[in-house]
């Protein structure tokens, strides 16, 4: 048992190291396999049955059905080879989860041929595949999600795409591996009570902003500007048009750093982090992250979280 | 869907197997259907107990579970059982599969053209059955599906007929089969009044002639079968007999060759053109000149042989067999015995006492009926000196009685007699109504003669519908046979063609085999190892045909939309121009780059561009004429 685990394995070390991480894979000759499937070996022995209850009573319409049964087995390598061949697979970008969701493999399948492929079947071994079809100079999508346990680099698993079609003797199938890791990001987890984010966030963080809310002085009109911020009762008088200008205080912003949280088990403490910056970011307020190894400003904007975050999923 | 193929399947089988088989497969369709509607669970105990009941019944009415008959019912009714607990994927695919053997089970019943073509649909369906299977949709592209599996059962017909012809064929059964089947209809083997007269109402084919030589008259035509030299009063038997050597016959000419096509007839003697000499392969010829194969005929089965004429001259009956043809029960008949005595006393000679009987018959009261009052005891005193009817089989027997009574050694013979020639396959069909009983006659130097009393009676007073079968016979008074020919309707014509192709069906594909093989590579010129050159034989042309036939099929699938083949060819001219279009690149953004980079390009090709846009991606557009327009923009580049 261990040796065939063995030389299984080294099998598939094999493949993997032959299968190309293309985003878009062509399906052809060399990279299409083919074997018959038990429906095929169990019409194989009823053909030989057939053929042999035949001889014994040398009853020749037997044989005609035994050898019609036989030509069909034999054109299905044909039939079943055509149904995946000229396949165009591409890999979609995948698109970045927290840890604990799914993240999934998306697949665009592309058939250019003038043929309806017709139950095409995606998995991730060649027994557990789900079935597609693609018509005529069509595409079709298709999607898979595996649960993301750990934050980091998801490395999705070899892909199968087989088929069966038409008379399930004969699997074809072909292996490919998306080019893509997926990026995970720790899971977000409330902190039990707030982390001291504002220790040393508010100090040297006093910037003001030009903005509408605390006013601030009073300049000429100029086109573009508000016109709910226009002093009408300075224009009454006929003062000229004046313009108020308003200053907004951004007081409320956040350098998370991992300080705050080393105490913490590691991968709690990036869950916290990961919480507060969404928090921050919910909040439309700016916020930076300050990383051992790494820092980034102050930002703000979905953009800004993003790059954040992938910090902590691969620190 | 699946319950639907059963039926289909099993169908055929419904007429050969025990009725209460056929009502057991039957009633599980019906639960199938039922459970299936109703959405009930079957109980597993349910299931169990029908398995054993039925291999009970199977026991129980066989008493046995191996054979033709027995395994076949068993067969049909698991087939029925597994429909039944069928749930799975697995379970269907399995019951299809299993679907197409039982399908050829049918075969071992009948081989007609009509079972074939009916077959031929059964696959259609089972493979459409698979191909729901094994797609999305299930059964819902019914049509598609069938298409489908049309399409592939006709491509591999061609390759199927090749496998036939070329796959090397083992002689007969690999193993003795218990076969306690009932006898076929036909002549056998012992001869009471009324037995053949009961064949004249089947119209089967007993065997088909094709003539090698010239073609003897319908009148010649009488095909030997067996003799009948026992007589207990009442049934004619074969008396002893035995196998004989070619060195035993007396010289002989040949006269007609012919080939028989005979269909099964489950017993064990051949018929053939009299006079025999000479036994088919595989067969004895005993020395009443008849021929008998070592085993019962279960297929079709072809033979050559010719047709012959003895030279008797000089050879003497030997007393055993004197006395074998003048056997006759020690009582009974006695009128009979002494009327013939009488008038054997009055004749020249043998020869002239049979022309006197035959007069007799020809022109007293003796009626050719197929309906004669039945007689109990002293049947020859009833029937010659009482009702004086009867079929062949009464004249026959009545004759050889009183050639023996009064001392001349004589035998009933039966076989068939005459033919309907088939001018669309050129060939005689003999059918089990032509059966006939005539009689032989040893003459001194003359040898056996053959008698036809049948043939004496006048044509008056022959029963209507048995007149053109009669006029075929013996005319020992040629001057007054009067022809009824039948007309010939565009009826008959049809059945005639109909027969034709049966016969070339029964003859050239059915009857195929060993023998067949061996003769026509043997025509080839292959003599000894023809094994061998079947192999390269079967394995060139499989090579070839699937290369050809694959090239072919993989080829349909290159070919390509045509709009997308100018798109192409645009994307190509594009290139000559020195513009590298990333792969991933869609027509948008191909007019976007051409437009930032290749101003001067951008004019002459986003036209084209546009137009290929308009026809993939826009919904309502008259494709065909965007397609000439896209077309012309993109030959004018």
């Amino acid at each position: 048992m261990k040796l065939i685990g063995n030389i299984k394995k080294r099998f598939y070390n094999w493949i993997d190291a032959r299968l190309p991480a293309n985003p878009e894979i062509q399906l052809r000759q060399r990279n299409i396999y083919i074997l018959p499937t038990r429906y095929g070996w169990l019409m194989l022995a009823i053909i030989l049955l057939i053929l042999i209850a035949a001889t014994n009573y040398q009853n020749n319409m037997g044989f005609m059905a035994g050898f019609v049964l036989l030509a069909i087995g034999a054109l299905s390598i044909f039939y079943t080879y055509r149904n995946l061949r000229h396949l165009k697979i591409r890999v979609l970008k995948p698109q970045a989860v927290y840890a604990g969701d799914n993240v999934s493999l998306s697949l665009e399948v592309i058939n250019s041929t003038e043929q309806f492929r017709a139950s095409v079947g995606f998995g991730e071994t060649k027994k557990k595949t789900s079935l597609i079809d693609i018509p005529n100079s069509d595409k079709a999508y298709y999607q898979e999600s595996f649960p993301a346990h750990k934050r980091g680099w998801f490395v999705y698993p070899r892909m199968a795409v087989t088929s069966v079609f038409p008379f399930g003797i004969f699997q074809v199938w072909s292996w490919f591996k998306s080019p893509y890791k997926a990026l995970i990001y720790p899971k977000p987890i409330a902190p039990s009570s707030p982390l001291d984010a504002g220790v040393n966030g508010e100090e040297d963080g006093s910037t003001s902003v030009k903005g509408s809310e605390d006013f601030y002085s009073v300049k000429e009109y100029q086109p573009g500007d508000p016109l709910k911020q226009v002093m009408w009762k300075a224009f009454a008088r006929e003062r000229g048009i004046l313009t108020k200008e308003f200053e907004d205080k951004v007081g409320e912003q956040q350098l998370f750093s991992w300080q705050s949280v080393a105490h913490f088990e590691k991968e709690l403490a990036l869950s916290y982090l990961c919480h507060e910056l969404i928090e921050a970011n919910s909040k439309g307020i700016d916020f930076g992250l300050q990383m051992p190894s790494k820092k980034i400003d102050l930002g703000k904007g979905d953009k800004h979280l993003y790059q954040c975050l992938e910090v902590l999923a691969l620190f | 869907m699946l319950i639907a193929i059963q039926a289909v399947v099993l169908f055929p089988l419904w007429f050969e197997i025990p009725s209460w088989i056929t009502a057991a497969t039957i009633g599980l369709l019906i639960v199938k259907y039922l459970t299936y509607k109703f959405n009930i669970k079957l109980p597993s105990w349910f299931l169990l107990i029908f398995v054993f009941s039925a291999f009970i019944g199977i026991f129980a009415y066989f008493r046995t579970i191996s054979g033709r008959d027995a395994g076949v019912g068993l067969i049909c009714l698991m087939y029925g059982f597994k429909l039944l607990e069928s749930k799975s994927y697995r379970d269907a695919t399995l019951m299809l599969f299993i679907s197409f053997f039982i399908m050829v089970m049918a075969f071992l019943f009948n081989q007609s053209i009509a079972m074939g073509l009916y077959l031929l649909l059964a696959m259609l369906a089972i493979l459409s059955g698979i191909v729901a299977l094994n797609s999305i949709n299930g059964i819902k592209g019914l049509r598609h599906l069938s298409k489908l599996s049309g399409v592939a059962l006709l491509q591999a017909i061609p390759i199927m007929l090749v496998l036939f012809f070329l796959f090397p064929r083992l002689p007969g059964p690999l193993w003795a089969m218990p076969d306690k089947s009932q006898g076929g209809t036909g002549i056998s083997d012992s001869m009471s009044p009324g037995d053949i007269g009961s064949l004249t109402t089947f119209d089967d084919p007993a065997f088909r002639v094709k003539f090698d030589s010239a073609v003897p008259s319908a009148s010649e035509m009488y095909w030997r079968g067996m003799v009948f030299s026992n007589y207990d009063g009442f049934t004619w038997r074969e008396g002893s007999r035995s196998p004989t050597r070619t060195t035993n016959i007396p010289s002989f000419e040949t006269r007609y060759q012919y080939r028989v096509q005979m269909e099964p007839n489950k017993s064990r003697w051949l018929f053939g053109l009299e006079q025999l000499a000479t036994a088919p392969k595989d067969t004895y010829l005993f020395n009443d000149f008849t021929w008998r194969r070592p085993k019962k005929i279960i297929n079709q089965f072809n033979y050559s042989a010719e047709a012959v004429v003895y030279d008797y001259q000089g050879v003497v009956l030997s007393e055993f067999h004197r006395s074998v043809n003048l056997q006759l029960p020690r009582t009974g008949n006695p009128k009979s015995r002494e009327w013939a005595k009488t008038l054997f006393a009055q004749s020249r000679s043998t020869e002239d006492f049979i022309q006197r009987i035959l007069s007799i018959i020809n022109q007293q009261q003796y009626h050719y009926t197929l309906t004669p009052e039945v007689l109990e005891e002293d049947v020859v005193d009833g029937f010659w000196l009482g009702t004086r009817e009867g079929f062949c089989e009464h004249y026959a027997g009545a004759f050889v009685f009183m050639m023996r009574a009064a001392g001349v050694p004589a035998r009933v013979v039966t076989g068939y007699q005459g033919g309907e020639y088939n001018p669309y396959g050129d060939f005689y069909l003999i059918r089990q109504s032509d059966a006939h009983a005539w009689t032989e006659v040893w003459v001194d130097n003359k040898g056996w003669v053959r008698v036809d009393p049948t043939a004496a009676i006048h044509p008056s007073r022959i029963e209507e519908d048995l007149r053109p079968r009669a006029t075929r016979r013996d005319d020992w008074f040629s001057d007054k046979v009067v022809g009824f020919d039948l007309p010939q309707g565009f009826l008959q014509k049809l059945q005639m063609r109909w027969d034709a192709i049966k016969s070339f069906w029964d003859d050239s594909l059915m009857s195929y085999g060993q023998d067949e093989q061996h003769d026509w590579l043997s025509k080839l010129g292959i003599h000894s190892n023809q094994w061998r050159y079947l192999g390269y034989g079967l394995v060139v042309t499989l090579l070839l045909s699937s290369l050809l036939f694959g090239l072919w099929l993989l080829r349909k699938s290159i070919k390509r939309d045509p709009v997308e083949k100018y798109y192409e060819l645009l994307k190509q001219k594009l290139m000559k121009q020195g513009v590298s279009i990333p792969e991933h690149y869609g027509p948008q953004a191909i007019i976007e780059l051409l437009d930032k980079r290749y101003p001067q390009l951008h004019e002459k090709y986003s036209i084209a561009i546009k137009f290929y846009i308009g026809i993939r991606y826009k919904k309502e557009t008259d494709d065909e004429s965007w397609f000439k327009r896209f077309k012309a923009q993109v030959k004018t580049l």
